[in-house]
């Protein structure tokens, strides 16, 4: 298994965009039981595992929405727990985070939904019509026809439009790291590879860092640089999609054949 | 010594009667601790904003039509209904004994100081309180309220301060109708049904008339208008679990804005009426 902490060389220039540092969150059991990981700069790493395994609480413990009972996150070697209120919520503008759900505010319009993604400051600085474009721009970057969708709201939208109005707001601020949860849930298969070719075009485009939580190994694995797999709140294998591939970890090859590993079968 | 303990503890670890009241008592007193230091921090961060101008306007603004403006029908049928009970009841204890213009003080007295403050925060609580929780617990179980720190907003400042600020501007100016909406129609009430003329109840209202008593009614639901929305806010910000949640924390919230809002009530006489 490759060592959890190793960044990919080729993407490793400029230190790495987000740290793990021995992460432990316990609930009614222990969700976070030490992890620790690193992500490259421009890397999209898959973040796979079984229900339950804490890759949600991972992800949320990345911007600080779930305080972790010990250890730290570093985002730009900048720590999210020992920040001040004013600096989280720039690290926080640093990074887009895609909901399972995608999370849009209800009692908006798509135009209003998207745009709450830049900050008051540039709101007020742009303007209307600039803001306009730059919502048109963003919802053009997701494939979506924005002239027809803007004044519509979340609840007129189909579940792949959703997500991918969810994208857009959270790449509208520009993010340097983008926190994808669960994006093809629920999708059909069609919808699922628009949204994984968007992943992988913000990363081309954009130079995005992305860390996507998943079910969808199938999808996810080709766009993927790494994969780091969870299991009871650790580590259970950081390597290459060849690598995932080609692992003998009984977890991983239950995950990769669909089979029911025997330390489930106990359950 | 050793019946103490048997009550305590009944040993191997068990708790007794005493012991698992106690822990009641503590896992009570731990809840009510969580939700005042919460809605306490809500309290100082709209102060905060407030005093710092990061409120939107427009927010408020829309916050005083729904709160003010669409709850203004249902405060007025409240208060002339109070307004109508009272002054018969009174009618009806009065007969005989006092004179009954007396009447027009026990009605306006009553409406001011009590009844028109107090049935209007009951009306809110159902009708505002309540909505403002299950809209923002909603938000909360759909990750709507997590979807909003992640694009850098508070949404203290977004969603719970102009709802409060809201309440606080218009709360009062709702108790001030239903205070005058009440008196009047205690007025027509008594007239219609018990022949006290018009002049008579105005000349009882005047006898114990205090024009403090107007203000004290006014800053009660200046109080009201605060507790209720900062109450609601809070619980719905607390949600947990999905639609379900939603419901218990509805419930929770308008038992706990009911509380609120009579205990507040409760500690106005000795606070301003001594």
């Amino acid at each position: 298994m490759a060592d959890p902490n190793v960044m990919l060389d080729n993407t490793a220039q400029g230190g790495p965009a987000v740290e793990y540092v021995d992460l432990f969150k316990t609930f009614d059991y222990p969700v976070l039981a030490g992890v620790n990981l690193t992500v490259a700069r421009g890397e999209i790493l898959a973040v796979v595992g079984h229900s339950g395994t804490g890759k949600s609480v991972l992800l949320k413990t990345t911007i600080g929405l779930i305080t972790p009972d010990d250890g730290d996150v570093r985002i730009d070697g900048q720590s999210v727990f020992d920040s001040t209120p004013r600096v989280l919520r720039e690290l926080r503008r640093k990074v887009g985070y895609v909901f399972q759900n995608a999370a849009l505010f209800d009692s908006m319009t798509v135009y209003e939904n998207v745009s709450q993604g830049l900050s008051d400051r540039e709101l007020r600085e742009m303007g209307r019509e600039k803001v306009t474009d730059k919502v048109v721009e963003s919802l053009d970057l997701v494939n979506m026809d924005a002239r027809a969708v803007m004044g519509k709201l979340p609840s007129e939208l189909s579940g792949g439009m959703r997500k991918r109005v969810g994208i857009a707001r959270a790449i509208i601020g520009r993010p340097e790291i983008l926190l994808y949860d669960e994006p093809v849930t629920g999708l059909d298969p069609v919808n699922a590879t628009v949204v994984h070719r968007l992943i992988a075009k913000l990363r081309q485009e954009l130079g995005i860092t992305s860390i996507i939580v998943t079910h969808d190994i199938e999808g996810t694995l080709p766009i993927a640089d790494r994969v780091a797999m969870l299991d009871r709140g650790r580590i259970r294998f950081v390597g290459t999609p060849d690598e995932f591939r080609a692992s003998a970890d009984v977890l991983v090859r239950a995950f990769l054949e669909r089979d029911v590993p025997i330390e489930l079968e106990q359950v | 010594m050793a019946s103490t303990q048997s009550v305590v503890d009944e040993g191997g670890g068990e708790p007794g009667p005493v012991g698992r009241w106690l822990a009641r008592v503590g896992r009570g007193s731990e809840t009510f601790s969580r939700h005042a230091y919460g809605v306490a921090l809500i309290a100082w961060r709209t102060v905060v904003y407030l005093f710092t101008g990061r409120i939107a306007l427009r927010d408020v603004v829309t916050q005083v039509y729904w709160m003010g403006a669409q709850s203004m029908g249902i405060v007025l049928v409240t208060a002339t209904l109070s307004g109508i009970v009272t002054s018969q009841q009174g009618g009806y204890q009065f007969s005989g004994s006092v004179p009954l213009y007396v009447l027009g003080s026990v009605v306006s007295q009553s409406v001011i100081l009590e009844l028109g403050p107090v049935l209007t925060a009951v009306v809110l609580i159902g009708r505002v309180g309540a909505r403002i929780t299950a809209e923002l617990g909603t938000m909360q179980v759909s990750e709507q309220i997590d979807a909003l720190y992640s694009l850098g907003r508070d949404p203290v400042r977004t969603l719970v301060s102009p709802r409060i600020i809201a309440g606080l501007i218009s709360v009062p100016l709702l108790v001030a109708f239903a205070d005058c909406i009440g008196m009047l129609s205690g007025m027509v009430a008594a007239q219609a049904t018990l022949g006290l003329g018009n002049q008579a109840f105005l000349y009882g209202a005047r006898l114990f008339w205090h024009n403090w008593d107007f203000l004290y009614s006014l800053t009660k639901g200046l109080v009201f208008g605060g507790v209720i929305p900062l109450v609601a806010a809070h619980m719905g910000l607390s949600t947990r679990g999905g639609a379900e949640g939603v419901g218990r924390s509805t419930t929770s919230a308008v038992v706990a804005m009911t509380l609120a809002v009579l205990v507040v009530d409760a500690m106005f006489p000795p606070l301003m009426l001594q």
